[in-house]
């Protein structure tokens, strides 16, 4: 099967890379001559559109290689379904295939046997689930040193292919759209109303129709990467690339003050997020030598990946005091802790827990998770498009991705704290979507709102609800931009819905298809429909929430403790539908509230609805089946070990995780009370805003307090600003002032001591030392001086001076030689 | 003549010496030092003459007593010249008159 | 043949500075210019030259494995002794090509250019001739050369404070000179003799019989060493002439004294610190890796706070040189019965690796963000962050240029910033994870201050400064430049084998070696404590 793998990496590493030519293309070949030609978008279509045909063609020789074996679902046909399932459906998806999860598709990196069944637990028949097979392999080494090596990586399974398919699917669509929405470019004078010179004229720049889409294939590519990535180091090279491609969409509007800001503040608030995922990489390097996900053959030695080394092929972390034995002996794909005495790797437990924290760290960044939510909603300054693809589909769902990929190493502690950040999370973004008034920021909280209800549920080990929320998330939400970017444009870029109203008169299209992503979101479904005719008549997002919230009430169940993990998401779930609806009510129905706009309104060019149509099918029709759903199965068979049977209480937490047969238990009732939330919510919505009973106003006005405190979103951006952008910036200076005032004062001193001493020198030099000499000629010229009174010229004193002299001599001579 | 002894000759000697050495001193006239010096080049030179004649000196005493003599000529020669200078620049030899060399 | 190839490589700029001053008229500027530009492309053409000759399976020196030689000063055993290996070849290369590009850059000088392009010409010397020297007196003798041009192409062709920069910067080396002399000396003495680098490191790794430089001697040595290239590197609190320095000097200086200047002081502590004093090497650990810490912390939040454009990439020079000293330092030592020894060697190995690559990375990056500084100044005459806005509508193709080599420097996956330091970092944990997460947090000030300037610089709606009407577009001169150094700065991103592959054998062969006289110096008697370090 190892032929499979690497054929599909072939497939995927082309759709890959063709954005990437798409880029080069479209930035060495500038704006092609002509600000009107419109050939970088079809380039980049053309890219994006062969890289979708490429991801299904791989999808395609998947299923067929694998016998569609996914699609017999591992979990759910296994006896209980009928139990359980809230519409009342008993799995009519190919029961057939269901009891033989692990006949086919036997690769050396397939894990789960049947034998290990007995020690997961004989009381559940969700032991049985074993993953399906995944694939992986090297593109390229970027270094190697000694053991350790560090490369280009591809992992390949069924959710490896799910994502390609969906980001290259909407991708494709937004792409379309773009072309229509970004046409205002397609001129040499282009005029942007939000940017302003100094002398209060608007900007006028020439069109960057191309820089538009050659910047969009730039993220295609990195965002692809990050699916596509074999190791974690990888996910981290192209987890910053989305990261600069969302910084260069955000701020595509260069001219905007207001656009750049945003893209720093993107970019900045992710590297905080980062600087946790770093930390994380590298206690994993530390310990474990190796970044790879799954295991590698290193020139015919094997080396297992970061999940077999922590798991091993049980599924279970083998703690020994403190430590964490990582799982080094064993081959093909088996891999057990040492015995007693063998050499072993170990790993301390509370890095584990660091490292998977650090890890999580990554992923609140990207997702816009609390506390780093604050950036999501300022990325709304870029193009609509951008905000569809980027900021809602696919790159801050790249948090959630990674969060699910790197289960296998997160310990029990780890996901209590996902759990909590997305349930604080989803709350806070869900209260303030309710009081937002510019469209595309309603959408954005209720982006963070939803990413957190994704989290929460990889928390609760929900592992692949989380997915499944994420995929029809992915549909429904990006509808739900480019049908406001759609509003937008057919408003000439007026963004607020305080002027909006009754356009569905205006552009039905838009209006309709946007009401059913506001269904999807909301979880609506129509009650008994699943009784009556074997399945619910509900578009996806029911199915993923309701996957969801019967995940929070069985974990309540088991942890009691945890309560809140329950009735936030549903106390949300209502609050979605609140808002959801508000937003469309208040666009859509009623009267025109600025007759300028309505009176201009007109519905977008087909290029534009016919993503918004594609998308709406796929919106409301992509979890078809719900949990007995192809998307679900095909989610399932990527599992990983061990999630199925659940966790008993135990760890430093202390919580246990549901198994499926406890999530299948409880579904029925958390499919009643999150419909009943929904509902009300829906209601609530349709009460104030469509056929007004009460005046919102009157109650905003009642709760002003509340109201302003949640239009300035909880006060996050006050709060970063006065605890962490001033003092850096603070600091900064001082660092600034230390090297002037302080490292060069001591420099300038010592410049200055030095030429003091010198001055000192020249003192010495000039009154010691001349003065020495001086004072000997001095002294040596007084005396002679003095000796001049002798010096008479007079002759006869001469001769006197002689003769008193010789006489004195021997004078002298006489009275002290001493006698003979 | 051996009442003569030598000691009475050296006094004669050491007169003339300072004689010719007062003489030196006191006198103003240039020509009057030069006579001074005269009697001291004599007492010298009676020295000489007796110191020959009482020791064992033999003839070099009286050698040296006639070199001082031709010396003394030569010197006079030469001092007169000076004095015939000086008193061409000073119109005297009053040797006082003469202290250009004084410090 | 190996040593005139060498010799040829070294004194090829002399030469050419001899033809300049002799044959060529003081006004002829364009001429001086294109015969300048040819001689450093034909040296840069001779290191590539040396590139391919390279054997990669080789870890020692190369052409010969003690270097090629002839006696200079036989008197006191001093060779003329030259040679490479993969520690000093992707060097000499980068050398020979940020000169290439420097002296394109040249067009701005305005002034006395005969006696520029001379100066420049006897820098490149000096530079090529400290990274392939292998003789300890030899390599003082080029660090020396290389400075005095320098002083005087700061001090004549400079800024408005050009006098004061100069002085500070040839005093703050002249010191670091000193120290290192005083090592010099003390292997001299203390191996009976001997210059050779080679020569001494085998002997401070306890590989000759009968010689060994104690541990006194090591760890004093190291010190005084460890101080002398630090300056030159420059790490805190060495590096206040940095700045200074950089702003003073001209644009191609700039380029020079980031891209290959400071370098030297990583390479004095790779080629002699390190493999004569393993002890001292050991002993110092702690303190270098916190010192790269430091650096980079302390250099990202000083360059946060610049409002001088040039100042603020001086500043992120002092961060990014941080990594090499991080990298290069973090020997772990674990107790192995009564002796200390490497512990985790691969992690150090890639650190040093890291280390390596990272002052490869930061010769382009940092060459090319002072390069990107030069063409706005040329055009406006001012460098005040908080004047400039709106060039990418002004200047699109300068914009776009400059964003990805600022990109490099923020270490952005793809450019060459990002292997660097990120392998450094990775590495670090092994050795201390404290440091490591104080020099991990880096990332999010980097991020802040690059992106900052971009926007101040780059974005925004209109052009707030003085001099408006004398933007242009690049010219294709200065276009060239730009893509050479952001096209290098890719595929060192994309494909860093091509370094690594190179000065991998070398690296390996020196952490081997240093672990190798720790024990060696142990055995002799050396008493070696393991702290435990946070």
């Amino acid at each position: 099967m190892d032929s499979l793998g690497s054929e599909l990496s072939k497939y995927l590493l082309l759709a890959w890379l063709l954005p990437l030519i798409g880029f080069a293309v479209e930035v060495l070949g500038g704006y092609w001559g002509n600000r009107q030609d419109k050939r970088a978008a079809y380039l980049a279509i053309a890219c994006i559109g062969a890289g979708f045909l490429l991801s299904s063609f791989t999808f395609y020789r998947w299923g067929t290689e694998t016998h569609w074996q996914a699609f017999a679902g591992s979990v759910s046909e296994s006896g209980h379904a009928s139990v359980a399932d809230p519409s009342g459906s008993d799995g009519h998806e190919k029961p057939d295939a269901a009891h033989h999860p692990h006949k086919a598709a036997g690769t050396e990196t397939t894990h789960g046997t049947p034998g290990h069944s007995e020690t997961a637990g004989a009381h559940d028949d969700a032991a049985h689930h074993s993953p399906g097979p995944s694939y992986s392999g090297t593109f390229y080494t970027l270094a190697t040193f000694g053991s350790l090596t560090l490369s280009i990586d591809y992992y390949i399974d069924s959710l490896t292919i799910l994502m390609f398919c969906m980001v290259t699917l909407i991708a494709t669509c937004i792409h379309i759209f773009a072309v229509g929405y970004m046409s205002d470019e397609l001129t040499d004078e282009y005029v942007d109303h939000s940017a302003h010179t100094s002398d209060g004229h608007h900007v006028h720049r020439p069109g960057r129709f191309h820089r538009f889409f050659a910047f969009l294939s730039l993220f295609c590519f990195s965002m692809l990467g990050i699916v596509l990535a074999g190791n974690i180091f990888q996910v981290f090279v192209f987890w910053e690339l989305v990261g600069i491609s969302s910084f260069l969409l955000i701020g595509f509007y260069t001219e905007r003050k207001s656009a750049n800001v945003a893209a720093n503040k993107a970019f900045i608030v992710n590297r905080v997020g980062d600087f946790g995922f770093i930390i994380g990489l590298m206690i994993l390097w530390t310990y474990c030598g190796t970044f790879s996900f799954g295991d590698q053959d290193l020139n015919g030695h094997e080396q297992p990946g970061l999940f077999s080394m922590i798991r091993g092929s049980d599924g279970e972390i083998t703690t020994v005091g403190d430590d964490v034995i990582l799982k080094t002996v064993g081959h093909n794909g088996h891999w057990e802790a040492p015995h007693e005495g063998e050499s072993n790797r170990t790993l301390p437990y509370f890095l584990l827990v660091i490292a998977g924290l650090g890890v999580f760290g990554g992923c609140v960044g990207k997702s816009a998770q609390f506390p780093l939510q604050t950036w999501l909603p300022d990325a709304m300054e870029g193009p609509t498009p951008v905000s569809a693809l980027v900021h809602s589909a696919t790159m801050v769902a790249a948090g959630v991705y990674l969060a699910a990929r790197f289960y296998p190493v997160f310990t029990t502690e780890v996901l209590l704290t996902i759990a909590y950040i997305g349930c604080i999370t989803l709350f806070i973004a869900a209260t303030i979507a309710v009081v937002a008034t510019d469209i595309k920021r309603v959408l954005a909280y209720s982006t963070i709102s939803q990413l957190g209800y994704m989290m929460l549920a990889i928390g609760l080990g929900g592992w692949a609800a989380g997915l499944f929320h994420l995929i029809t998330h992915a549909f429904f939400k990006s509808l739900m931009f480019l049908c406001s970017g759609s509003v937008i444009h057919g408003c000439h870029h007026e963004q607020e819905m305080t002027k909006m109203g009754g356009l569905r008169h205006k552009m039905p299209i838009t209006a309709y298809t946007m009401l059913i992503g506001v269904i999807a979101i909301s979880g609506l479904a129509i009650p008994g429909s699943a009784a009556l005719i074997g399945f619910p008549i509900a578009f996806s997002g029911f199915h993923s929430k309701d996957a969801i919230v019967a995940t929070a009430l069985a974990y309540t169940s088991l942890n009691p403790i945890h309560f809140l993990l329950f009735l936030t998401p549903l106390v949300t779930a209502g609050i979605t539908a609140f808002y959801m609806f508000r937003l469309w009510f208040y666009t859509f129905t009623g009267k025109p509230r600025d007759e300028h706009i309505y009176s201009h309104c007109h519905e977008s060019p087909a290029v534009m609805c016919m993503p918004l149509v594609v998308l709406a099918l796929f919106a409301a029709g992509c979890a078809f089946g719900g949990e007995n759903g192809p998307l679900y199965h095909m989610i399932g068979n990527s599992e990983p070990l061990g999630v199925a049977s659940g966790v008993e209480a135990g760890g430093a937490a202390g919580v246990a995780l549901p198994s499926h047969h406890a999530i299948h238990e409880v579904h029925g009732t958390a499919g009643v009370v999150a419909l009943l939330a929904a509902g009300l919510g829906t209601i609530v919505a349709f009460l104030l805003y469509c056929r007004p009973v009460v005046d919102p106003e009157s109650i905003k006005r009642q709760f002003s307090g509340v109201h302003g405190f949640l239009v300035e979103k909880w006060q996050f951006d006050n709060l970063y600003d006065v605890a962490f952008v001033r003092p850096s910036h603070i600091v900064g200076r001082w660092c600034a002032t230390f090297d002037k005032e302080v490292l060069d004062g001591i420099l300038h001193s010592t410049a200055r001591t030095a030429i003091w001493i010198g001055t000192i020198d020249r003192k010495f030099d000039e009154t010691i030392v001349d003065g020495l000499v001086n004072v000997v000629g001095n002294v040596t010229r007084s005396v002679g001086m003095s000796l001049t009174v002798f010096q008479t010229g007079r002759i006869r004193q001469y001769v006197m001076f002689i003769a008193i002299s010789v006489v004195a001599l021997f004078a002298l001579l006489f009275a002290f030689m001493p006698k003979a | 003549m051996d009442a003569v002894s030598l000691n009475y000759v050296l006094a004669i000697g050491a007169v003339l010496f300072v004689c010719g050495v007062i003489c030196m001193t006191t006198k103003r006239n240039g020509i009057g030092i030069l006579m001074g010096v005269e009697l001291v080049l004599n007492g010298a030179n009676l020295n000489f003459v007796a110191f020959s004649r009482y020791t064992s000196l033999g003839l070099d005493g009286q050698v040296v007593s006639l070199f001082v003599i031709v010396l003394a000529a030569a010197e006079a020669a030469v001092a007169l010249a000076i004095a015939l200078n000086f008193y061409n620049n000073h119109l005297t030899i009053d040797v006082d008159r003469g202290d250009e060399l004084h410090g | 043949m190996d040593l005139i190839f060498l010799s040829v490589l070294i004194f090829m700029p002399t030469a050419g500075a001899l033809v300049l001053a002799v044959l060529f008229n003081s006004k002829a500027v364009e001429p001086m210019r294109v015969f300048t530009v040819v001689v450093t492309a034909i040296t840069f053409l001779m290191t590539l030259q040396l590139w391919m000759n390279f054997d990669p399976g080789v870890s020692g020196i190369q052409p010969e494995a003690n270097g090629v030689s002839v006696e200079w000063i036989g008197t006191w055993n001093i060779h003329y002794r030259l040679g490479y290996d993969g520690i000093s070849l992707p060097l000499v290369v980068l050398t020979s090509f940020i000169s290439m590009l420097a002296a394109l850059a040249s067009w701005s000088i305005n002034k006395l250019h005969k006696g520029y392009f001379v100066l420049f010409l006897l820098l490149e010397t000096g530079m090529l001739g400290v990274f392939l020297a292998l003789d300890f007196f030899l390599f003082y003798v080029f660090w020396e050369v290389m400075l005095l041009p320098m002083y005087f192409l700061i001090g004549v062709w400079g800024g408005p404070r050009r006098e004061y920069a100069a002085i500070k910067f040839f005093l703050y080396t002249l010191a670091g000179s000193v120290l290192m002399l005083i090592a010099m000396l003390m292997f001299y003495f203390g191996s009976g003799g001997e210059f050779s680098i080679l020569k001494l490191s085998a002997i401070g790794q306890g590989r000759v019989p009968g010689v060994q430089f104690d541990e006194f001697t090591q760890i004093t040595a190291f010190i005084l060493l460890f101080i002398g290239f630090a300056i030159k590197v420059p790490c805190f609190p060495f590096h206040t002439w940095l700045p200074d320095a950089h702003v003073e000097a001209p644009t191609p200086i700039s380029m020079i004294l980031a891209g290959v200047l400071l370098k030297m002081g990583g390479y004095g502590i790779l080629r002699i610190a390190f493999p004569i004093c393993p002890v001292g090497a050991q002993y110092g650990a702690y303190c270098l890796v916190a010192i790269g810490v430091i650096s980079i912390i302390y250099g990202a939040f000083a360059a946060l706070a610049q409002t001088d454009f040039k100042r603020m990439v001086a500043y992120s020079s002092v961060s990014h040189m941080g990594y090499v000293i991080l990298g290069m330092a973090v020997w772990a030592v674990a107790q192995d019965g009564n002796i200390v020894v490497t512990s985790g060697r691969d992690y150090w190995l890639m650190g040093m690796n890291g280390a390596m690559f990272q002052m490869i990375a930061h010769g382009i990056s940092s060459a090319g963000m002072f390069f990107m500084v030069g063409v706005i100044y040329d055009r406006v005459h001012h460098r005040d962050l908080n004047q400039f806005g709106g060039l990418f509508a002004l200047m699109p193709l300068y914009s776009g240029l400059a964003a990805g080599i600022f990109f490099a420097g923020l270490g952005l996956p793809g450019l060459c910033g990002f292997i660097g330091e990120v392998f450094v970092v990775l590495s670090t944990w092994n050795f201390s994870p404290v440091l490591a997460i104080v020099a991990a947090s880096g990332v999010i000030l980097t991020a802040g201050y690059i992106l900052w300037t971009l926007q101040r610089v780059y974005l925004g709606a209109e052009y707030k400064g003085p001099h408006a009407d004398e933007i242009t577009p690049m010219n294709a001169r200065e276009a060239t430049i730009g893509v050479t150094l952001l096209f290098m700065a890719i595929v060192l991103g994309v494909y860093p084998a091509l370094m690594f592959d190179v000065m991998n054998g070398s690296m390996a062969e020196l952490v081997d070696g240093m672990d190798a006289g720790l024990r060696a110096a142990q055995q002799s008697g050396a008493s070696i404590t393991m702290t435990p370090t946070p």
